[in-house]
């Protein structure tokens, strides 16, 4: 891809080999203290990888260790004593089948949904003009700044008025928009230039055409993103399911984990076995998601 | 070509008007009734408990053998964490969406708000002697009287605990240490006896406290001395001569002689022990089967006796039946089967907890570990009982109390201002 | 800015045939555009929020039959409250460091890491990671990898000769300690973002940075920082709001101890509505939060000299 070659680091062969020796030499220290800034930086990135990723190998292990394996030496990451009594009773205990079903459906659902739905107000609050524009846009990003905890009494009161409270449209629409997602794309659509808008508006494309088949298909990076961060988010939701629904058939795969921890005691073997196999799926989007997120730029589309 | 973009637009106006009308008219679609239901005679009672982790089998166990024997009464318990529990639990029962039967708290304490906002079932009418009955004389005192509030019944034990001394056998025969303390000054001078110090840090501890996210054990150590937090007519008593001794001589062990790490919740205090860094610990029959699996010695002794003789701290969870149930006969029949001698002997032979019945003692005795929890039943107190406002002193004034002295403030000082924000929360009037 | 108005529909417009309506002026196709996401939030979140408001204004015990009006009461009490300040100024603290550094380390790392390469793709996967880990089960690993006695941390640091102390019942170190969290668990959210916005530089401007003569930190400078200057932006402003309203973290891992050092302004608002049922309180000090967040964001933004099309 074009952005590629360029902004790779380094080796700028601007200088002619014949320059003067003094101004060779010093570019060529230049270039050397460039290379260790580099390096250095590449250092100080993998370590700051290998600090992200070692909490959750260390999870990973203590799913695997039998108790007294962790208290006698919880600074190894490898159990020494394996056990698959924690993988056992998450699998027991847990309907496991249906709570991914309703995880996948929930978050799944809601995420699509909101993704359609934020797409289309962020592209009329970035590319529409209309009396009020800046209004609503204040109001929606105001909405994001009142915690969760205050709402939800509110909000469950309005779900059993409309008599939602037990089902899956209560779980999902609700939470089927995001002020968050909607200030992320405006955001990004906001970056892109206007020509696009205009040459469509001149071949006679209304603006329905102008965002499905011009706006999206270009913001697949930021798309990609939201998708992935909102996805999480649902996904790792857990109190949500069991404010809308008493129904254990409804549960979602986080709430069901928390049975784990208790006051009385933790199975720690199992809560992080839990905890590894809510993450799993999360991983694999995220794996599969990469692809998006780093992306060859539309404007360079403009001819 | 112009065309087929108009048409585009106007599909997605369509397709816009109905997705918002198809969501307003979803409005009207049933949700499946929450809480009892009948169908050709059974009856459903739904049950929310806060019992996660290793304790809920035994519940599951006992629901089930209800459900085995009483064929037309099916109990379905959903356990959630209790802080979810209480986020809920109040606007479920408050619209009647909620489950039938409720543990609102593991703190006996919350039964006053549901009783304030009329939400659960005066179950008064449902004590007494006979087969369905809730045989409320069997309870241990202290728990009936924390449950009835101006008279009236309110909720059943769902559980019943004490608190013992658990002690690490391996640990007191290296010290050479013959047996587990019986008095505060063997249990003082063990605890010294039993923290070791290795290059400057502890590498055991002789006790293991915890102040916080805990069944407390700090006010067993002030109950010793015949010191006290709350006294007879609401006014606290935490700054009195006897309280203030007990705290102070505890801070400072566990400042100077480092019998206890600082700070710990429940679960660290439970894991200090675990891992084998703690020689001691009070705690209740839920730890026993853990330190078991840990592969402890484990050593189970009554709490060492103070000055003011025997005495241990209890814990109840109130069990409640939502006002507006459908069902409370049945409910009722349940609470009574579940506090009746044959399941209370099962869930005590499941769960290794006592029996909340102080008669029953053949199940009591068969089980030595059961056996020494019960034992201490009669000499037990409940943490701030009768307080309508328990939790809340617990967490703005006690909890930071022994924060606070354990990290060196005064402890008079300290347990004087304590003092005046717990009068100001009981309502007491004198100063 | 560019207009998107019929004007330049002139050529290529159909004619209108007779006696068919006048096709409706385009914008208002924005309001349908906005029509799902607004009626969803005015449901849902602004009415909720609003009644939040009438709350405050009461002493509100769910369930109970009648509420006491008591307007102001609540927000003056709070003005008095000593722990309503104390968790003020624990939230601020949080907020400000947490965003700066996940602002700037991601930026850093986003520049980093903006290639297609397979390691960039394996590095920025592993930066990213905590950030879709669940906050409970964050909270819980690193309660559990900080523990004195059996926690990861102070093993490794007991090994290279370092006698740690116990994070989080330390007075001092606790809230440090939340904050460094904090920033590792968002790094990823900065690095997110502002790369989908480095993807959006377009490439000739490289070209002619690098035509000349611009080092790569001199491109970087000049040609990639002005260019993120709004996702910079944005990435703050979402920082700022989604760290004042802090509870699932301390929840988890000091429930807001030690004596209220890690007591966050939504740890408070919660114990106070759901622990001791006083919702109008609670709802006060939502409230309140809220205009804080609003303010701070409206600074923010202004400082920014933000206008909708920049």
């Amino acid at each position: 891809m074009p952005t590629e070659t360029i902004t790779r680091f380094s080796d700028v062969a601007d200088t002619p080999p014949s320059a003067a020796a003094p101004a060779l030499l010093s570019r060529r220290v230049g270039r050397l203290l460039g290379q260790l800034a580099a390096a250095l930086s590449w250092l100080v990135v993998i370590v700051g990888a290998l600090a992200m990723v070692i909490p959750f190998l260390w999870m990973l292990g203590v799913a695997f260790r039998t108790s007294s394996d962790l208290y006698a030496d919880p600074a190894r990451i490898l159990p020494d004593q394996w056990t698959l009594h924690g993988v056992r009773a998450v699998l027991d205990q847990l309907p496991f089948a249906r709570l991914i079903v309703n995880t996948f459906a929930f978050a799944g659902g809601a995420t699509i949904l909101m993704l359609l739905f934020d797409s289309m107000t962020a592209f009329a609050l970035a590319r529409l003009r209309f009396p009020g524009r800046n209004v609503v846009f204040v109001l929606i990003l105001a909405t994001l700044m009142v915690p969760f905890q205050v709402t939800l009494v509110p909000v469950f009161l309005t779900l059993f008025h409309l008599g939602w409270l037990n089902s899956y449209q209560g779980l999902i629409i609700p939470r089927a928009t995001s002020a968050l997602g909607i200030f992320l794309l405006r955001q990004f659509f906001l970056r892109l230039p206007f020509e696009l808008d205009d040459a469509a508006h001149i071949d006679g494309a209304g603006n329905f055409t102008v965002y499905w088949r011009i706006i999206v298909p270009n913001a697949k990076p930021a798309l990609a993103s939201l998708f992935i961060i909102q996805f999480a988010a649902l996904w790792n939701d857990f109190l949500w399911p069991l404010v809308v629904s008493n129904n254990v058939n409804m549960q979602t795969l986080p709430a069901a984990l928390t049975i784990f921890s208790s006051q009385s005691g933790i199975d720690h073997a199992a809560l992080m076995a839990g905890a590894a196999i809510s993450l799993t799926p999360l991983a694999i989007a995220f794996l599969l998601l990469q692809r998006f997120f780093v992306q060859g730029v539309a404007a360079s589309g403009i001819k | 070509m112009p065309f087929p973009y108009r048409i585009a637009q106007r599909r997605f106006v369509a397709a816009t008007a109905t997705t918002v009308a198809a969501a307003l008219l979803a409005a009207g679609c049933s949700s499946s009734p929450s809480g009892g239901s009948a169908s050709s005679g059974v009856v459903h009672l739904s049950m929310l408990t806060g019992f996660t982790g290793p304790d809920e089998p035994s519940y599951q166990a006992l629901i089930k053998e209800f459900n085995a024997t009483h064929p037309d009464i099916q109990v379905t318990m959903t356990v959630e964490p209790w802080a979810t529990v209480a986020q809920k639990l109040p606007a479920s029962w408050a619209t009647g969406q909620g489950p039938d039967l409720a543990t609102p708290s593991s703190d006996p304490g919350s039964i006053f708000n549901y009783i304030k906002t009329n939400s659960v079932l005066d179950l008064s009418s449902a004590a007494g002697t006979g087969a369905s009955k809730i045989d409320t004389a069997a309870f241990p005192s202290s728990v009936t009287s924390a449950f009835t509030v101006d008279g009236k019944l309110y909720a059943v034990p769902a559980n019943l605990a004490t608190l013992v001394l658990y002690y690490n056998k391996d640990m007191f025969a290296k010290a050479g240490i013959s047996g587990p303390p019986t008095t505060e000054a063997d249990f003082i001078a063990d605890a010294k006896k039993l923290t070791l110090t290795s290059g400057g840090k502890t590498s055991q501890y002789g006790l293991s406290l915890a102040d916080n996210q805990t069944i407390q054990m700090w006010p067993i150590l002030q109950w010793m001395s015949g010191g006290d937090i709350i006294g007879k007519n609401n006014c606290a008593v935490i700054n009195d001569q006897a309280s203030v001794a007990a705290l102070t001589q505890w801070s400072q062990l566990v400042m100077q002689n480092h019998v206890s790490p600082v700070g710990q919740t429940g679960a660290d205090a439970d894991t200090l022990f675990s891992s084998r860094k703690a020689a001691m610990e009070i705690n209740g029959p839920w730890a026993a089967d853990g330190y078991k699996s840990a592969g402890i010695n484990l050593g189970i002794a009554e709490v060492p006796v103070g000055s003011a003789g025997p005495v241990t701290l209890g814990s109840t969870v109130p069990l409640m039946i939502e006002k507006s149930t459908p069902h409370p006969a049945q409910a009722e029949e349940f609470l009574a089967w579940y506090t009746g001698k044959t399941a209370q002997e099962k869930f005590s032979q499941v769960s290794g907890f006592p029996p909340s019945r102080t008669d029953i003692t053949s199940a009591v005795s068969s089980n030595p570990v059961v056996a020494m929890f019960a034992k201490a039943l009669p000499y037990a107190r409940l943490y701030l009982a009768g307080q309508p406002n328990a939790t809340q002193i617990d967490t703005d004034v006690y909890v930071p109390l022994i924060q606070k002295i354990t990290r060196g403030a005064n402890v008079q000082a300290s347990a004087d201002s304590a003092a005046t924000q717990i009068n100001q929360l009981t309502g007491c009037k004198s100063s | 800015m560019t207009t998107t108005e019929a004007p330049v529909a002139g050529p290529g417009r159909r004619p209108t045939a007779p006696g068919r309506r006048r096709r409706r002026p385009r914008f208002n196709s924005a309001y349908l555009f906005i029509a799902p996401s607004v009626i969803l939030i005015a449901v849902f979140i602004a009415e909720p929020i609003a009644q939040s408001g009438w709350m405050s204004l009461h002493n509100w015990t769910i369930g109970e039959a009648t509420h006491k009006f008591v307007g102001f009461a609540n927000y003056t009490a709070l003005f008095h409250d000593s722990r309503f300040w104390n968790a003020l100024r624990v939230t601020v603290a949080y907020t400000v460091v947490v965003s700066v550094g996940q602002v700037l380390l991601g930026l850093a790392v986003a520049a980093r890491l903006r290639k297609t390469t397979w390691y960039s793709a394996l590095l920025r996967s592993a930066y990213f990671f905590p950030y879709i880990a669940s906050l409970v089960v964050v909270g819980i690993i690193w309660k559990f990898l900080l523990d004195p006695q059996v926690g990861l941390v102070n093993a490794w640091l007991g090994d290279i000769g370092i006698s740690a102390p116990d994070w989080l019942q330390s007075t001092t170190l606790a809230l440090p300690t939340v904050i460094v969290i904090g920033i590792w668990k968002n790094v990823g959210f900065a690095m997110i973002v502002l790369l989908a916005s480095m993807q959006q530089v377009p490439a000739f401007l490289y070209e002619a940075a690098t035509l000349d003569g611009a080092n790569a930190w001199q491109r970087f400078r000049y040609v990639t920082l002005p260019a993120l200057r709004p996702a910079l932006l944005f990435t703050s402003v979402i920082a700022t709001i989604t760290g004042l309203q802090l509870f699932d973290l301390v929840f988890a891992m000091t429930s807001g101890g030690p004596i209220f050092h890690t007591e966050s302004v939504v740890m408070y608002l919660y114990e106070q509505g759901f622990v001791n049922f006083q919702m109008g309180y609670a709802s006060a000090i939502a409230w309140v939060l809220f205009l804080i967040i609003l303010v701070i964001s409206a600074v923010q933004l202004r400082v920014a000299r933000y206008r909708d099309a920049d």
